[in-house]
């Protein structure tokens, strides 16, 4: 048997030498037998023809000998795939016309399946990460992240974990990784002593951290480093261990090299340095602290639903202890609505996911659409081509060839077709990729590897496989189905598959477009709504620059912060300079407790305000008005009395009526129902929704910074003309030691807000486009088919007197009823659709009737753009010519 | 595909051009198909060429081996012969088929014997 096989497979390297054999023996046979009938008397032809009769059919004995010789089968593909090749060569742009269609439906599938498997379903480099959960707090302040004392509550069930992690975010850190070498930054990550072994990560070089080396508050100056950090920042050096490090100022020692491969836990963020817990700079033991991310491996037999259970249980009693019932019922009642979230943490935490997983299961959809309407197209190409060689195939057929065989042959060529797309379409991929990316937060950073990964490839693989069976058996079947007598006979009436198949398949391009076209019609209608929304400032063009300051300055920040800030107002290309905490845009909140005389709503208890730090001319650099009243000057100041500007949603929930400035005061004082020392309001802002596109302004009390008790870590706001790098070197040089922490135009702050929305309208205008040509490239072909079997038809209705313009609306009609009947399936198609993605559309319907007329006339567009040049063909038939020819 | 029908079991044949080659030595094709034809006097209906796929299977098998040489009549040919492995295969399929004679002999006999 394995000899047999042997042979075989040897066989096909040999070929042109056994070929040779073969043939040599069977003439050698066909020689003796002659002689043998020559030697009794026949004539020199009649032995040879008796010799061949003897023998049978040579090219039969060969070709049995072939096939017994060779691999069963390998061959025959050999020989399809020469064959193949040789169509495709000699019809190049039917070629190109197919493979450029699957490889941007290859490529797209590809793209967005690998986002989805970085993101959805791959899993951590970690010992069995499907054990691994992660405590999710949601409600309240600061989701995610709990307190120490709650995670030690939780540490104690045993019962259900069989360990239990803590650790806080990756966050970037000041990193000196030598005691001579210049400052720089890494990721790093506060983590309990039992981080790496309830994980199962090993040691690279050195040890890891256990138990021991998270007991006291700032006692285990120890650090451990990614394999990654050790190769990229110490070139691999075998002394790493006992290096001393500084990170966020503080002296370290490290102890260990992490294994290869191992970022930590996060999606988005990848550590390069953890420290233990114990060295945070935080209230540790304090309840109220929430910076602990809780990961566990929970024990196999107990499922993630008991864990929810118990875990809904230990954290009301954890809340009820926490909240007694003295406290703000307003404040206690939010509380008490927390809830600890039980979420597989087996393929990573992330922040990002949450918000991705629906634009990207929306865009997972899109891509199918876009494949389905390639092979479509490509099914359609196929048919055409099937029903040009009608005559070669009946040919074939008459001579013998089996229909498997030219099926196999079809399917051979069909799988050309697909393995070119697939290779375009990979490299395609990767740029669609980039053009993801770009549209991701800075945050994010970029999701994908390198390389694509084998399940990716495997998925690639597999569309490619399905494209096979979805665009080439139909008309591999179809166009051999042909009775080789009919198909032969002269002038036989050649047909194109049957045009109801050609048409169908159109149809159901035109099908895929409307609902491509449509939602990329909502999303764009979405993003221009979002887009037009009054942010209440104007200036989107302004650098906001955050700073991290060294630690000599973080005290008060105020004098230098203002030294600072005039020395930038000094370049050039800077209009104006304030600063502010927090900024105006998604840059953190701050909030206080108020009390308004005169106001019902604050009579009884205080009311919670959302409020600002800010520096003179806030308002004019970002471009933002006010309604009443003045801004700020460099006189309120901490001497002065005491101001406050509020926005107009404030002045609605808590100033109705007629509103003078200065008339009106408040007090942060919340003890007295009338309030403390009053603050007296000089100004109303318009609302500036600096919780996000989304979110509607909440009432704002602003305050003069220099009147505030501690400013904070305030953002600089820079309006300038010059592109934000540009400030990088003033920066650096007007302030020793200060690093920026980041560096952004409010633009691209309200950009990253809305990245879904910008996302899905870019990239599906991208697929809707994409199938829309494909569409209307395959309404040409059907009907400009169409036009040229009926120019004798035409010739004759010319003749009989039709006007061209009849003529041109015959076929126009043509092309625009297979459009018609393509929107009657695909518009309520586009509304399901819609209807499925309504959690993403802001300020507009589902059924938002300017995408939906939009898609209508920009098919109908395609239609006639698709019956244009069939129907001046059409006109110009020559009436005498085709009669002529009759 | 070849739709001709040899008319016979297959591996009948292979065991005829084994015991052949066994009596009668390396033979070439032509050599091989003449003789199968004498033995059978004629009651072997076939085409000399089924035999070359035959002798390939028999090869690729390993029971045969083969060699070009020069035949009687001083002309290239390609001569085949009985590998020991083949002659394991003539004992085997021998008494597989006196089995096979005698059961079937058993069958067809007179009834009046039962």
């Amino acid at each position: 048997m394995v000899r047999t096989l042997l042979s075989r497979v040897l066989s096909i390297f040999r070929r042109r030498l056994l070929e040779r054999d073969l043939e040599d023996e069977i003439a050698a046979h066909l020689a003796m037998q002659e002689g043998e009938f020559r030697a009794a008397g026949l004539s020199a032809a009649d032995a040879r023809a008796a010799a061949l009769r003897e023998f049978g059919g040579v090219a039969q004995t060969k070709e049995e000998y072939r096939e017994r010789r060779g691999l069963p089968g390998f061959d025959t593909v050999q020989q399809d795939v020469r064959y193949g090749l040789r169509g495709l060569a000699k019809n190049p742009g039917f070629a190109a016309a197919a493979i450029v269609s699957l490889a941007l439906g290859i490529g797209a599938n590809t793209a967005i399946f690998s986002l989805f498997h970085a993101l959805m379903l791959r899993l951590l480099p970690v010992e069995r990460p499907q054990e691994l959960v992660s405590m999710y707090r949601t409600g309240g302040w600061s989701k995610g992240f709990v307190s120490y004392p709650l995670y030690q509550e939780i540490q104690k069930r045993s019962d259900l974990f069989t360990g239990v992690i803590a650790r806080t975010g990756v966050t970037k850190a000041r990193f000196t990784p030598r005691p001579d070498a210049r400052g720089e930054f890494a990721q790093k990550e506060f983590v309990s002593g039992n981080y790496f072994s309830i994980l199962g990560i090993g040691a690279a070089r050195g040890r890891l951290f256990t138990e021991d080396d998270n007991r006291i508050p700032g006692a285990h100056p120890l650090a451990v480093i990614s394999y990654d950090l050790w190769r990229n920042r110490y070139g691999s050096d075998p002394a790493i261990l006992g290096t001393r490090i500084l990170l966020s100022e503080k002296p370290y020692t490290i102890i260990g090299v992490a294994a290869p491969g191992f970022h930590g836990v996060e999606f988005e963020q990848r550590a390069e340095i953890w420290v233990p817990a114990m060295m945070a700079d935080t209230k540790i033991a304090s309840p109220n602290y929430w910076w602990i991310w809780v990961v566990a491996r929970r024990r196999p037999e107990v499922s993630q639903k008991q864990v929810q259970a118990a875990m809904d249980v230990l954290m009301q009693q954890h809340l009820n202890a926490l909240y007694p019932k003295s406290y703000n019922a307003a404040m206690r009642q939010r509380a008490l609505g927390q809830r600890l979230e039980v979420r597989d943490a087996g393929i990573g935490l992330s922040l990002l996911r949450d918000e991705f997983s629906r634009p990207l299961t929306v865009l997972l959809a899109a891509v199918g659409l876009v494949l389905l309407a390639a092979c479509a197209n490509v099914a359609n190409l196929l048919l055409a081509r099937g029903a040009a060689r009608q005559k070669e195939i009946a040919l074939r057929l008459s001579l013998g060839a089996t229909r498997a065989r030219l099926v196999g042959q079809a399917i051979t060529e069909s799988i050309l077709l697909v393995s070119a797309g697939c290779a375009l379409g990979l490299w395609l991929a990767g740029w669609g990729q980039r053009l993801v990316v770009r549209f991701l937060p800075e945050q994010a950073g970029n999701p994908f590897s390198a390389s694509p990964s084998v399940p990716v490839l495997a998925f690639t693989l597999g569309i490619s496989a399905l494209s096979v069976l979805l665009f080439g058996l139909g008309p591999a079947l179809r166009s051999t189905a042909i009775d080789p007598a009919a198909g032969l006979r002269p002038g036989a009436l050649i047909r194109s598959g049957p045009p109801l198949m050609r048409r169908a398949l159109v149809v159901s391009q035109v099908v895929f477009s409307v609902v491509l076209v449509s939602m990329a019609a909502l999303f764009g209608h979405n993003l221009y709504a979002m887009r037009s929304i009054d942010l209440g400032f104007r200036n989107e063009s302004v650098v906001a620059v955050s700073l991290d300051l060294p630690r000599e300055l973080r005290g008060d920040t105020r004098l230098w912060i203002r030294q600072f800030a005039a020395q930038l107002s000094q370049l050039p290309a800077v209009a104006s300079v304030s600063y502010g905490f927090p900024g105006p845009f998604l840059m953190g909140t701050s909030s206080a407790s108020v009390r308004v005389p005169g106001s019902e709503r604050t009579a009884h208890e205080p009311v919670d305000v959302q409020t600002a730090h800010i520096s003179p001319r806030y308002f004019e650099t970002i471009g933002a008005r006010l309604t009443l009243g003045h801004e700020f000057g460099a006189g309120d100041n901490e001497g002065a009395r005491k101001v406050a500007v509020v926005n107009e949603a404030f002045v609605h929930a808590f100033l109705p009526g007629e509103l003078h400035p200065d008339s009106r005061r408040l007090s942060f004082d919340d003890t007295k129902p009338e309030g403390g020392e009053p603050v007296f309001i000089v100004g109303v802002v318009r609302d500036i929704r600096h919780g996000g596109i989304q979110t509607q302004a909440l009432p704002t009390v602003y305050v003069p910074i220099d009147q505030a008790g501690n400013a904070g870590n305030p953002a600089i706001l820079v309006r300038t003309h010059a592109p934000p790098s540009a400030l990088l070197g003033p920066i650096y040089g007007f302030g020793h030691g200060v690093t920026i922490g980041s560096l952004r135009t409010l633009r691209d702050q309200v950009d990253d807000s809305i990245f879904e929305q910008r996302m899905l309208a870019a990239v599906g205008a991208l697929f809707g486009t994409l199938a829309l040509v494909l569409a209307a490239v395959g309404l040409y072909g059907v009907v400009a088919y169409g036009t040229a079997r009926r120019t004798q038809e035409i010739g004759v209705r010319i003749a009989l007197g039709a006007s061209r313009g009849q003529v041109v609306g015959m076929i126009v009609r043509d092309s625009l009823l297979l459009v018609g009947v393509g929107m009657a399936i695909g518009l309520p198609a586009a509304l399901a659709a819609a209807r499925a993605v309504r959690s993403l559309l802001f300020g507009i319907e589902p059924g938002d009737p300017a995408s939906l007329i939009l898609t209508a006339l920009i098919l109908a567009a395609a239609g006639l753009l698709a019956a244009y040049l069939p129907a001046r063909r059409a006109a110009s038939v020559d009436a005498v010519r085709v009669l002529r020819a009759e | 595909m070849s739709t001709r029908d040899p008319g016979i079991l297959q591996g009948t044949l292979d065991l005829m051009v084994l015991r052949t080659l066994e009596t009668m030595g390396p033979q070439h094709g032509f050599g091989l198909a003449k003789r199968l034809q004498q033995i059978s006097a004629g009651a072997l209906d076939l085409n000399q060429g089924t035999l070359y796929p035959a002798l390939l299977r028999l090869e690729q098998r390993g029971w045969i081996s083969s060699e070009w040489g020069v035949s009687e009549a001083n002309r290239r040919a390609k001569f085949y012969d009985l590998t020991p492995a083949g002659r394991r295969q003539i004992a085997r399929e021998s008494e597989e088929w006196a089995r096979t004679v005698a059961l079937m002999e058993r069958f067809l006999k007179p009834a009046e014997e039962q």
